[in-house]
């Protein structure tokens, strides 16, 4: 050892190496996607070195529509954000190879048709739950979003608040898109009855469900099966219609190196940039159904789901309204969470006591009464009022906060009247 | 000093006990996510903090001007985009396998002969104390470090070998200019994130006591002493590889801005030297960019971050390893047992047994391991004993974990072969062990 020290403790210094060329990448992924993409294909492409540069999906937007730095790749999930530039030209077309990457899942547009743009992954909805507290709760594992409406459930279910979780807005619209729009509703109503809202923050909702906190959660897959990957006792299943998030690649028109970008996007798009997805840090669902006879064993394989229970969701109606879903969620339950689970348990009460009462159907009425229609909430004007939350969009808020406060009054009133609890 | 010598742990030198941490600050799991976990008696009060600072350091942080204020700061010179990148799953780093592999778990400490005002080393004067290899947009990146190896076959008692790989660095593409020949450096890996808080509530009197006490087999051990920036003074230091850090929110304001650029109330300057104009002319997200509550709620995540429970602690070879770990004096410097002081910076902490087989204590460690630069009152041969609490689990944790300041040692056992100096007679112990008595060995480190 002692001949190592004398030879080798020398330090080098030389400005003569070849410099790998940069490939700039706009993400917002969590580090740990990062770190896998980038170690595996600097060592697959060792002239090329990523410079990540994250940003959420707004401020990355902000940072594109201002003058910037030449970026790459645009590498994300953001669905929206992809839509826009696709429409601004802020992309090339992508000239690459595409075979073997469908641009749906069922019935799910998952990729740009005219090309500017093709999913990378994506992520599936379901719900994550904590078996043994569902057996200590004597509660059934959920198999279907209905089920957690089952007043068994109260107290122990979590629901994220679209406007305020980023990943929640496909989640409820994939609902109300799922079983109709009034439907959807009465079911989301039901569950936020049995839910805590789960805000925006630095819990997760697989840290609640993981300590049994609560015992079912509704949440993106990739959250929760990582978990389980990584040893938390929770499980993850997902209902009978599964809603999907895809993440996109593409290549910036502006890339000072398209060589390099293309080699990144190809990479992502690979058999081996696909499986990497499988990493139980990742836990995401690949793109390119060839990869899932590579799957783990119970990994979910939505292409095979999709064969099996067809289910056209509108992707591009469901960006459109995303603001104003959200804000009629807030009206609906966010702001009147108290007084809707008043509510509910007060038609419980009374359809047990009284489960013919005539009176019930003038109390449903009130309780699943909705501002917007399925029609109005298609409405381009009104869709765009909503776009950022404005003086405009806070009185017709305050409106829709006067009349369900009326309506929620009025179903608890005839409820209790039927119970025999007023006075 | 013998009116400290009650302060010492009993199991110090002796057979030690069955090393199991008090209940209320470690946990039982031996997942991937083992070194995440909060401590049991984390309180409720305290359970958005430890998640916002569980944010922060999971955090990818922005380049400014950001509408993210908050996360926003990267830069203008960095290392890394994340805590996590360097720490996967709160673990540790390791060192790249070829010279095209960036380092990305690991830097390297850039110094020229001489002290700084605090008696700390003396930063170079373009490339300041560490390499950074990254920029923001318009700021050029300093350069990188290429790590090459030698090999070399070790012959073991009981005729076994193994092959041990000496790490040697280059600097290239560098953008201010050619470094000196003088230049000092310190290549190192990142190190595991669990059990700090437990290692800062360990009174400053038990070190004292640690470094007075008489050792077998010229095993000394002495407390580096270091400028603490927000007392103004110098302390005894106890956290980073060579002890240079006196606190743990020191270190991780210290690592914010040295491998991310992100200034803090400790370190509000951003990382640019006088040369370094571009860099000097970048826009800054705030002064500081981490607010004072950032850093508090981040210090606070670290102090409740659980250690993982020693496992197997009853299978007949781990149990024989134990025993071997003891015979060749390990628990000199790897002191099994410590117990935690008053701690009102984290009262869940204080007064706690813990075992985490070190004594915080500078050792030589031989020329081999030797990096020449020293760093406060260590020398360049000398480095901290590093704590082995939870060191089983870090190549489950993260496959290419890699141990050694400099991550060389991809074993544990390889790890043990490079001690030298004042650990030579151990590891001489351990060459001449029988194969079945170095696995035992390794099994019961895998165990820790």
């Amino acid at each position: 050892m002692t001949k190592w020290t004398s030879t080798f403790l020398l330090l080098l210094f030389s400005q003569a190496a070849v410099a790998a060329e940069k490939v700039v990448v706009i993400s917002s992924y969590p580090q740990e996607v990062i770190s896998q993409f980038e170690a595996a294909f600097e060592k697959k492409y060792p002239q090329y070195r990523i410079e990540l540069q994250w940003r959420q999906s707004r401020d990355a937007m902000s940072y594109l529509h201002q003058p910037h730095s030449p970026a790459d790749v645009y590498w994300t999930p953001a669905q929206r954000n992809f839509a826009q530039l696709a429409r601004e030209g802020a992309f090339r077309k992508l000239d690459i190879d595409l075979s073997g990457l469908p641009k749906r899942i069922g019935g799910f547009q998952i990729s740009d048709p005219d090309g500017y743009y093709v999913a990378h992954e994506t992520a599936g909805y379901g719900m994550a739950y904590h078996p043994a507290e569902l057996a200590r709760l004597k509660l059934p594992v959920p198999s279907d979003w209905k089920t957690l409406g089952d007043p068994a459930f109260d107290g122990h279910v979590m629901l994220p608040i679209p406007s305020r979780v980023g990943y929640a807005p496909i989640l409820i619209d994939t609902m109300l898109q799922g079983y109709g729009w009034d439907a959807g509703w009465q079911v989301l109503s039901r569950i936020a009855a049995n839910a805590a809202l789960a805000d925006a923050g630095a819990t997760f909702i697989t840290d609640d469900i993981g300590s049994g906190r609560y015992a079912v959660g509704m949440t993106m897959d990739f959250f929760a099966v990582s978990a389980i990957a990584n040893g938390k006792p929770i499980r993850y299943t997902y209902p009978e219609k599964v809603g999907y998030s895809p993440a996109h690649v593409a290549i910036f028109k502006e890339s000072a190196n398209p060589e390099g970008a293309r080699a990144f996007v190809r990479f992502v798009l690979s058999d081996a940039g696909q499986k990497l997805l499988f990493h139980p840090d990742i836990r995401k669902l690949p793109v390119r159904p060839a990869v899932y006879r590579a799957k783990p064993v119970d990994y979910f394989d939505p292409f095979a789901a999709a064969a099996r229970a067809t289910y056209d969701y509108d992707t591009a109606s469901g960006l459109q309204r995303q603001e104003l879903v959200s804000a009629l969620f807030d009206a609906l339950i966010t702001r009147h969470h108290a007084e809707l689970k008043a509510m509910h348990r007060a038609l419980c009460k009374a359809e047990q006591k009284a489960p013919g009462d005539a009176r019930l159907t003038a109390a449903r009425r009130h309780a699943n009464w909705l501002p917007l229609d399925a029609t109005q909430v298609n409405d381009a004007a009104l869709q765009q009022r909503f776009i950022q939350r404005n003086e405009q969009s806070a009185a017709i808020e305050k409106q829709w906060d006067a009349d369900i406060a009326m309506h929620y009054a009025e179903a608890t009133r005839i409820a209790q009247s039927i119970a025999g609890d007023l006075p | 000093m013998k009116h400290c010598a009650s302060l010492l742990p009993a199991a110090l030198l002796l057979a030690a006990p069955a090393f199991a941490n008090d209940d209320a600050i470690a946990i039982h799991d031996d997942t991937r996510t083992a070194y995440t976990q909060p401590i049991p008696a984390l309180a409720d009060a305290d359970r958005a903090r430890f998640f916002q600072g569980r944010s922060l350091v999971r955090q990818v942080w922005v380049i400014p001007p950001s509408e993210n204020r908050a996360i926003a700061g990267l830069g203008p010179l960095y290392n890394r985009i994340s805590c996590i990148a360097c720490h996967g799953n709160n673990g540790r780093g390791y060192a790249p396998e070829t010279a095209d592999e960036p380092m990305r778990t690991m830097l390297v400490r850039l110094s020229v002969p001489g002290k700084d005002p605090h008696g700390g080393p003396l930063p170079h004067s373009a490339y300041g104390g560490q390499l950074n290899e990254n920029g923001v947009p318009g700021v050029a990146g300093e350069g990188r470090a290429e790590v090459r190896y030698t090999y070399r076959t070790v012959k073991l008692g009981g005729g076994e070998k193994i092959e041990l790989r000496k790490p040697t660095f280059r600097f290239v593409d560098l953008a201010y200019g050619p470094l000196p020949r003088t230049l000092l450096t310190s290549p190192r890996i990142a190190p595991p994130l669990y059990g700090l808080g437990l290692l800062e509530a360990v009174p400053a009197s038990t070190l004292v006591a640690l470094s007075s006490v008489a050792k077998p087999a010229g095993i000394k051990g002495r407390i580096n002493f270091v400028w603490d920036t927000e007392k103004n003074e110098t302390v005894p230091g106890r956290f980073g590889w060579k002890a240079n850090m006196p606190n743990l929110r020191q270190q991780i304001a210290g690592a914010f801005i040295g491998d991310m650029g992100i200034t803090s109330p400790l370190f509000p300057q951003e990382n640019c030297m006088l040369m370094q104009t571009d860099c000097a002319g970048s826009p800054s997200a705030g002064k500081p960019e981490l607010s004072m509550e950032q850093l508090a709620a981040s210090e606070s995540y670290h102090f409740a971050l659980a250690v993982p429970q020693p496992r197997n602690t009853t299978i007949p070879q781990v149990v024989r390893g134990k025993k071997l770990f003891e015979q060749a004096q390990c628990t000199a410097c790897h002191v099994p047992e410590l117990q935690t002081g008053e701690f009102t910076k984290y009262p869940a902490l204080a007064h706690r047994t813990i075992h985490p087989y070190t004594d915080l204590l500078l050792h030589d460690m031989g020329e081999a391991l030797a990096d020449h630069r020293p760093d406060y009152l260590a020398s360049g041969r000398e480095w901290r004993t590093p704590p082995l609490w939870g060191i089983g689990l870090a190549q489950k944790v993260d496959p290419r974990a890699g141990f050694l300041h400099d991550g060389r040692a991809r074993t544990l056992l390889e790890a043990v072969l490079w001690h030298d100096g004042e650990a030579a007679s151990s590891a001489r112990i351990v060459k001449r062990m029988k194969p079945s008595e170095r696995r035992a060995l390794s099994a019961y480190l895998e165990s820790l």
